[in-house]
């Protein structure tokens, strides 16, 4: 569990980036953070490694605060965290070089330092390329990279800021599936994101706007909002918008939908009610 | 992307080195080429042939190390050529060219050539992170002046891994600046100057920003003063110090004659 209590920051001589945030963030949790830009999202996450220590209030990591330096260690392993440029991040001189970076800082024995990098580049499918410079990777990869560096320290949350932000489609697919498997096994997953499609299998949604935290809930539930959202300059999912539209029109559609197939089904029985307004109870049931 | 010197992965016995060895069996060779003359210099190379052969370094990419070097080796010919008082061979108006002149010419030449093909087999037969692990043992004892060797070795390392980046960052520069028409085929000192600076300080005010964000990903995954481990650990075999006392006694000989 990692708490944040009533956590404020700025920097000197300026007004404060965060105002007053509370936050629990739970082991199997998957939170995806959005907001327009300047609305302290990155400040936010680089409290969770203690990269900024609050200026007032307090964020505990599995009840270890990040204002003790005795802590940073261990914040450090538990709490990892992948950057939006992946080519900033990478250390290591070749791609298994690079995951032996973080447990080599833990002074792990190299026994045990080889065996985490064999396991970390298999779970994210770069066994292949071990012993290739990091620079011949693709986008997509160096961000598999990344991962598999976090995951070589055994972390129990992994934040990301905009890790798909310059991917081609299919990487970005990539990622995101493995951080859903990530999240599946245990791991928690705090994902900042300007790409409304990211969010779907996040479970939790985070709103920021002007150093505070504006909503915390279930993703659709808060995407279907859509008029509140785009007062703060945010783009809901394109469907998520059709269906509002659609709903603002008049027809009967649910609003708190993210995906196609939700909306496919949504639209279809809508459509199968208007043919047949009578007996449209037992077609339904003879569709399912 | 070609890289004349760079790494080959080959499991040869000289690749089974400890890089310790290796080092220090360059800088002992690189003390014996400086003290030797002709005789002496052509044993080294047939040494030096030896050793790239046991490594299963190709001839051709070996000597293609030289190629980027070529015109400094032109430079120093000439200079040693013109320079060097002795009996003049060719007068051409004030400057004289003498025997003394082109024996120096050749050997300092021949000197450079060896050393740089030495330092090949070293980077072709070690990879850049044993090369930095070894450097960093190596340098242990300069904590005695509070410097820490893992540091150094880290700093070494991260420049090593950020030549290429930083190549495709001058690339994507020029690419910028030639589409918004700057020309780069500018004659003349002065347009060559400003060229350099159309370069340079985009990629400069880049480095900056680069350091800042790389600077917290190492923080992140806990980059700190303490002792860090690598994937394997360096032991010296018997063979390692065989090797050592060997070069390092030649070293000495070469040192008193």
């Amino acid at each position: 569990m990692i708490c944040i209590q009533n956590l404020s920051f700025s920097y000197p001589d300026q007004e404060p980036v965060l105002k007053n945030i509370d936050l629990n963030i739970a082991e199997g949790d998957y939170i995806a953070v959005i907001g327009p830009n300047g609305s302290g999202k990155t400040t936010l996450i680089k409290h969770l490694n203690a990269l900024l220590l609050p200026s007032a209030g307090e964020v505990l990591v599995d009840g270890l605060s990040t204002s003790n330096p005795k802590n940073l260690p261990e914040i450090r392993r538990r709490v990892g965290m992948i950057f939006q440029n992946p080519d900033n991040q990478i250390v290591g001189m070749s791609v298994e070089e690079d995951v032996a970076f973080g447990p080599g800082n833990l002074g792990l024995p190299p026994k045990e330092v080889r065996k985490r990098v064999d396991e970390a580049l298999e779970k994210v499918g770069l066994t292949n390329y071990k012993s290739r410079p990091p620079y011949t990777l693709s986008g997509g990869q160096k961000q598999l990279l990344a991962i598999a560096g976090v995951l070589a320290m055994d972390s129990r949350y992994i934040v990301l800021d905009e890790p798909t932000a310059s991917l081609d489609p299919q990487s970005n697919y990539k990622v995101l599936n493995l951080l859903k498997k990530l999240n599946y096994e245990g791991i928690g997953i705090i994902h900042v994101t300007h790409n409304m499609d990211d969010l779907i299998i996040a479970n939790r949604l985070l709103v920021m706007d002007q150093g505070k935290l504006i909503t915390d809930g279930p993703a659709a539930d808060i995407l279907s909002q859509v008029e509140s959202l785009k007062a703060i300059g945010l783009t809901p999912p394109k469907v998520t918008e059709l269906m509002y539209c659609l709903n603002q029109r008049g027809a009967a559609v649910a609003t708190n939908i993210c995906t196609v197939e939700e909306a496919v089904e949504e639209i279809n029985s809508l459509l199968i009610k208007l043919q047949n307004p009578v007996d449209h109870n037992r077609r339904e049931t003879e569709h399912v | 992307m070609y890289n004349p010197g760079y790494y080959l992965d080959r499991q040869s016995p000289v690749h089974k080195l400890d890089p310790r060895t290796k080092i220090i069996t360059v800088i002992a060779l690189s003390i014996s080429i400086m003290q030797l003359d002709h005789t002496g210099l052509l044993i080294i190379a047939l040494l030096l042939l030896t050793c790239s052969q046991a490594a299963h370094i190709p001839v051709v990419s070996w000597l293609k190390t030289l190629q980027p070097i070529l015109p400094f080796f032109l430079f120093l010919f000439l200079i040693y050529i013109f320079t060097t008082p002795g009996d003049p061979l060719i007068t051409i108006g004030p400057i004289n060219i003498s025997d003394q002149g082109i024996y120096m010419g050749f050997t300092q030449v021949f000197r450079f050539i060896l050393l740089i093909l030495t330092a090949s087999i070293l980077t072709m037969s070690t990879s850049s992170a044993e090369i930095t692990m070894g450097l960093e043992r190596l340098l242990h004892p300069v904590k005695i002046i509070g410097l820490s060797s893992q540091d150094i070795a880290m700093m070494v390392s991260l420049a090593l891994r950020f030549v290429p980046t930083l190549i495709e960052e001058m690339n994507h520069i020029k690419e910028a600046q030639l589409s918004r028409n700057c020309n780069f085929n500018t004659r003349g000192i002065r347009g060559k100057i400003r060229n350099v600076t159309y370069l340079s300080l985009p990629l400069a005010v880049n480095l900056f920003r680069r350091c800042d964000e790389l600077v917290n990903a190492m923080e992140a995954r806990g980059y700190n003063k303490g002792p860090r481990t690598y994937m394997r650990d360096l032991a010296f075999a018997p063979i390692d110090f065989c090797i050592i006392s060997i070069f390092v006694a030649g070293t000495g000989l070469c040192l008193i004659l």
